[in-house]
């Protein structure tokens, strides 16, 4: 009777152990998978979005070149931001996007021969594919036009970039560009950045 | 007495059992351990692995910091602040010569082991300037000399290059393009 009273004490003592050791480890896992787990996106975050402003500001400075013939004999530079976007903006009203050569009578540039709001598209996709793209980022661009004293906008340019970011995915803006069009209202632009 | 012996196995016996037992809880201990060393070692080398290519990319961006904001090659106006993400192309042509005279005595100090390129993307993509290119080499035995880096980091930047040799401020679209090497 002695006997199996300590043998019972010490099957006892071994589970306790055993669950002791189980837990151990339990909780040595749980601590190496927490640190694993926690990384430090701060660097990524901020690198996003330092090439996200980056490339806004420059593709909004970009002078276009004389050779695209904004202006028929004339070898006048134009800013893309500024110029350019200006004129397309005024001229938003008469733009068609399956007719882009068509610029009514108001135009004041035929980029290749093209609405200034159809240049403004191509040129900027062509730069954006050349450096984002080349280097395989997810991006988008938007572009709109805020009609004064009403609550509408009217979208100038809409870009996307290897389908463009999805609202579920980590993504970073180059903040807004305001841009003074003229007569025709605030031109907003923007351009999103994720991985 | 023949009762007796049937329920409590001999002293030999028994202390037979407890040594078995013992051996038994210390190999599964000893298992126990080997397995956890294992595990901790397999994990410190890729967390080790992972801090070089964080400091790696660190580096990179500091270094890609420190070019963007180089007074030799900025875009800046009398004594206005610098443009943002701009460089000057004047500047960028003299300071080729100047990065290369002074590679080992001043720039080694500021970019270490690392290339730095600017392209042009618009309107002349073929346009490149290799401003700093210091490779991480050694030399073998018997003279020939090979890399010594394992990884390399690139990052880029978008910048506008300003030009002013026609007369006129024109803003050219590129990139900068930074590599450490460790």
């Amino acid at each position: 009777m002695i006997f199996m009273h300590k043998n019972n004490n010490k099957g006892q003592m071994e589970m306790i152990g055993l669950v002791i050791i189980v837990i151990l480890i339990t909780l040595g896992m749980l601590f190496f998978t927490l640190l694993a787990v926690k990384e430090s996106p701060e660097k990524k975050i901020f690198t996003r979005k330092g090439l996200a402003y980056s490339t806004m500001s420059a593709v909004m400075k970009t002078t276009v070149i004389p050779e695209e013939n904004c202006v028929a004999g004339s070898a006048v530079s134009l800013e893309l931001g500024k110029d350019i976007l200006e004129d397309c903006a005024l001229n938003a009203g008469s733009y068609r996007r399956d007719d882009p050569s068509n610029c009514g009578f108001g135009c004041q540039y035929h980029c290749r021969g093209l609405h200034s709001c159809a240049f403004f598209n191509q040129k900027i996709e062509e730069l954006l594919q050349a450096s984002l793209g080349r280097w395989n980022k997810r991006y988008s661009f938007t572009s709109q036009l805020l009609i004064p004293g009403s609550d509408r906008s009217l979208s100038l340019a809409e870009i996307k970039g290897r389908g463009g970011c999805s609202s579920s995915q980590d993504k970073d803006s180059s903040g807004l560009f305001p841009i003074q069009a003229g007569d025709a209202g605030l031109v907003e632009n923007v351009l999103f950045l994720c991985d | 007495m023949k009762k007796d012996r049937m329920e409590t196995p001999p002293l030999r016996k028994r202390g037979q059992l407890h040594i078995t037992e013992t051996i038994a809880v210390l190999f599964i201990f000893f298992v126990l351990v080997f397995f956890g060393l294992l595990f901790y070692s397999k994990y410190q080398k890729i967390s080790l692995a992972e801090k070089q290519e964080e400091l790696l990319g660190e580096r990179a961006m500091e270094t890609t910091l420190k070019t963007l904001f180089l007074p030799e090659l900025g875009c800046s106006k009398g004594e206005a602040e610098q443009e943002d993400n701009c460089i000057d192309l004047m500047k960028l042509e003299a300071a080729q010569k100047t990065f290369s005279e002074h590679i080992n005595d001043y720039y080694f100090g500021i970019f270490s082991y690392a290339n730095i390129t600017v392209q042009e993307l618009y309107p002349d993509s073929a346009r490149s300037w290799t401003l700093y290119d210091k490779l991480k080499t050694k030399t073998l035995e018997d003279g020939t000399v090979v890399k010594d880096w394992e990884r390399k980091e690139p990052t880029y930047f978008v910048v506008t290059l300003r030009d002013e040799s026609q007369g006129r401020v024109q803003y050219r679209f590129g990139y900068i393009v930074v590599e450490v090497y460790s």
